[in-house]
């Protein structure tokens, strides 16, 4: 994450400390899967190895960006009766199009990413941050709200994957870590043991944050 | 500006919408069909070149086209004229009853010993899965396979393309065990049958048992075809 | 029979949330209470049993080119077109609920919405097309995954009730012990997987 932190810092000067917020905030206090609850799906298919789970945050950053930025431009002419048809047709044919023009023009890269077109429109992220946010504010905080969820989100999934990788395989970016005697767990392929590893960093991350604890 | 809970508003927005999302993908769509569908041959005759080793030649095209020959065949082994191989749809066939199939058969002639590469299609966890099974002189022994996926888990069931060791298990191994067709199984349990056994993916339960069955079910139609070779 | 181990198969073996883990956000965030899983539970078993057979008919008479009215291969029109289907379904379900349950439509907040990005529902379409089944075969195939995913949920939902009574460490409380059942409860059902039903 060294990359984004750079970025924020020169572009520091441009934004306010509201906008800035809405970039931190979902890193921590806000983050979309542990806090908000949303984007669980994909984040548990996408992360047995740090390859796929790198490239996927960086799909989703690009695609909640935009989608928030496209809706809130349109967000004062949506009938509110049909708003979510609207903002799901919009992003998905965003989505197709760019499918099918990697398809044609970039066939390689397609097929590393076509797998990933499925659970980026379903991604709740994209819708949730659109209820949430995109349909009730101006197009630029909306654009740096969706970066900066699609970053928390990034995060979370790099982390999550990370353990998986290590444990699971041995390895990290596909490269060997562990010694050869090192026996893959088992359990950290499956699902399930994304589930564990969430519900740990959630403790973690209450146990610093006190403020995020569940009263009920 | 107009009242945004009219039924007239929402329903000329709607109407609007569609209509213009609808030209733009339907655009894109025809516009690109061509070069997506020479993409996806180009795709598959790379992974027909890749069950024999041939798939880092420079120029897939004409390697495919000087090296490898295409025949379709029926369930009883007879040749059927006038059907491309590589046009063959194997999602439609399967929908067909067993005797009208087309199976395209493509065959490899290295300096008289031949190859015969064996299209297989199945399903895996979320989707389609298909391959290419090269078999030997003797029409038993497995050179090499070709796997490919439409959107199996990445890390996980994606690896029987990703990762080349989950390939070249199939090496070697034989789908006949005296005389009877056995087919290759991808086991979790310990291989006890080295000649027809590979390992599957730890964590990809679904997927492995997919490449099982489609193994055992799609070259199993090619049965008669392989006993009028030998 | 055959009619009955699918619906079996779509609601244990396959289940939408323990075995594929789709449809997890709303499931982890409504399980609070028995009552408005439940109330979710319902919806999302309605949506699924309604769109699936939808889907299914545009898909049929639309969208393949064999057996298309137009003659087209439209296929790639079929994730906005199942999208705008679900959509337009949750609307009314939304509709629904806040005319007759208002009660209910406020503590499901944002995930009532959310149902049309609930990946179980477009995954059940999209799991219908890549596995060709027909007409009848694709109506079971939503209700009995829809029961799963309601299955599921009052499951997790019952088991948050009784914890609260539990000595559980304050940070892990509520979501964080959400996840850990979920997970426990998804490797239970993976005894499920051994079962073949076909």
């Amino acid at each position: 994450m060294a990359e984004t932190a750079t970025k924020q810092e020169e572009k520091e000067a441009l934004f306010s400390k509201n906008n800035r917020r809405l970039l931190t905030d979902p890193l921590d206090d806000n983050n979309p899967i542990t806090v908000q609850v949303l984007g669980i799906c994909s984040a548990l298919a996408v992360t047995v190895a740090i390859k796929p789970a790198f490239v996927m945050s960086i799909a989703v950053v690009a695609v909640t960006a935009f989608a928030n930025l496209a809706i809130s431009l349109m967000r004062n002419g949506i009938p509110p009766r049909v708003r979510m048809i609207v903002e799901l047709v919009v992003i998905a044919s965003l989505v197709i199009l760019v499918d099918q023009i990697l398809k044609a023009f970039s066939f390689d890269m397609w097929k590393q990413l076509s797998v990933y077109i499925g659970l980026i429109i379903t991604n709740c992220i994209v819708m949730g941050r659109l209820e949430a946010y995109a349909m009730a504010n101006k197009p630029w905080p909306s654009f740096l709200d969706g970066i900066g969820n699609g970053l928390g989100y990034g995060a979370l999934l790099i982390i999550v994957a990370a353990c998986r990788e290590l444990f699971g395989k041995g390895s990290l970016m596909g490269f060997q870590i562990m010694p050869d005697s090192y026996v893959g767990n088992g359990l950290m392929l499956l699902p399930a043991s994304a589930m564990f590893l969430i519900g740990i960093i959630i403790w973690i991350q209450r146990s610093r944050n006190t403020k995020l604890i569940d009263i009920s | 500006m107009p009242n945004l809970n009219s039924n007239n508003y929402t329903v000329i927005y709607v109407t609007i919408m569609t209509v213009i999302v609808a030209v733009c993908l339907a655009l894109a769509a025809t516009g690109l069909r061509e070069k997506q569908a020479y993409n996806v041959e180009l795709s598959n005759k790379k992974d027909i070149l890749k069950a024999v080793n041939l798939d880092d030649a420079p120029d897939i095209e004409a390697t495919f086209d000087q090296s490898i020959e295409k025949l379709v065949v029926d369930v009883n082994g007879n040749v059927v004229d006038g059907v491309d191989a590589l046009k063959i749809d194997l999602k439609k066939e399967s929908k067909k009853p067993v005797e009208e199939r087309n199976l395209p058969v493509f065959i490899y002639n290295n300096d008289g010993n031949k190859s015969y590469i064996l299209p297989v299609r199945g399903f895996g966890l979320w989707d389609a899965i298909w391959g290419y099974v090269a078999l030997g002189n003797d029409l038993n022994t497995v050179q090499g396979v070709a796997f490919d996926h439409t959107a199996e888990t990445p890390g996980l069931g994606a690896e029987i393309k990703d990762n080349p060791s989950f390939g070249k298990q199939f090496e070697g191994k034989k789908i006949f065990d005296e005389g009877e067709f056995v087919s290759v199984e991808v086991t979790k349990n310990a291989i006890t049958e080295p000649e027809h056994q590979v390992a599957s993916i730890s964590g990809a339960t679904m997927t492995s048992d997919g490449v099982s069955n489609m193994l055992k079910k799609d070259l199993g139609s090619y049965l008669a075809y392989i006993k009028s070779l030998k | 029979m055959e009619y009955l181990n699918l619906f079996t198969k779509a609601a244990f073996v396959e289940n939408m949330i323990l075995a594929f883990f789709l449809g997890m956000c709303s499931y982890l965030a409504v399980s609070k209470t028995v009552k408005t899983a439940m109330g979710l539970g319902l919806a999302v078993i309605f949506v699924l049993g309604i769109t699936i057979p939808a889907n299914w008919m545009i898909n049929e008479y639309f969208l393949k080119p064999d057996t298309s009215i137009f003659g087209e291969d439209l296929t790639f029109l079929g994730f906005i077109v199942f999208i705008a289907v679900i959509a337009s379904m949750v609307q009314l379900v939304e509709m629904i609920v806040e005319k007759f349950f208002p009660a209910l439509y406020t503590s499901l907040g944002i995930f009532l919405p959310l149902i049309t990005v609930n990946c179980s529902i477009l995954g059940g379409s999209l799991f219908m097309v890549a596995r060709e089944y027909d007409f009848s075969h694709a109506t079971v195939f939503g209700l009995g995954s829809g029961f799963g995913w309601w299955l599921a949920i009052i499951a997790l939902a019952a088991i948050r009730e009784k914890i609260r009574y539990s000595n559980v460490p304050a940070p892990l409380r509520g979501l964080g012990m959400a996840f850990i059942i979920t997970g426990l409860m998804g490797i239970a059902f993976m005894s499920f997987m051994g079962i073949k039903l076909d």
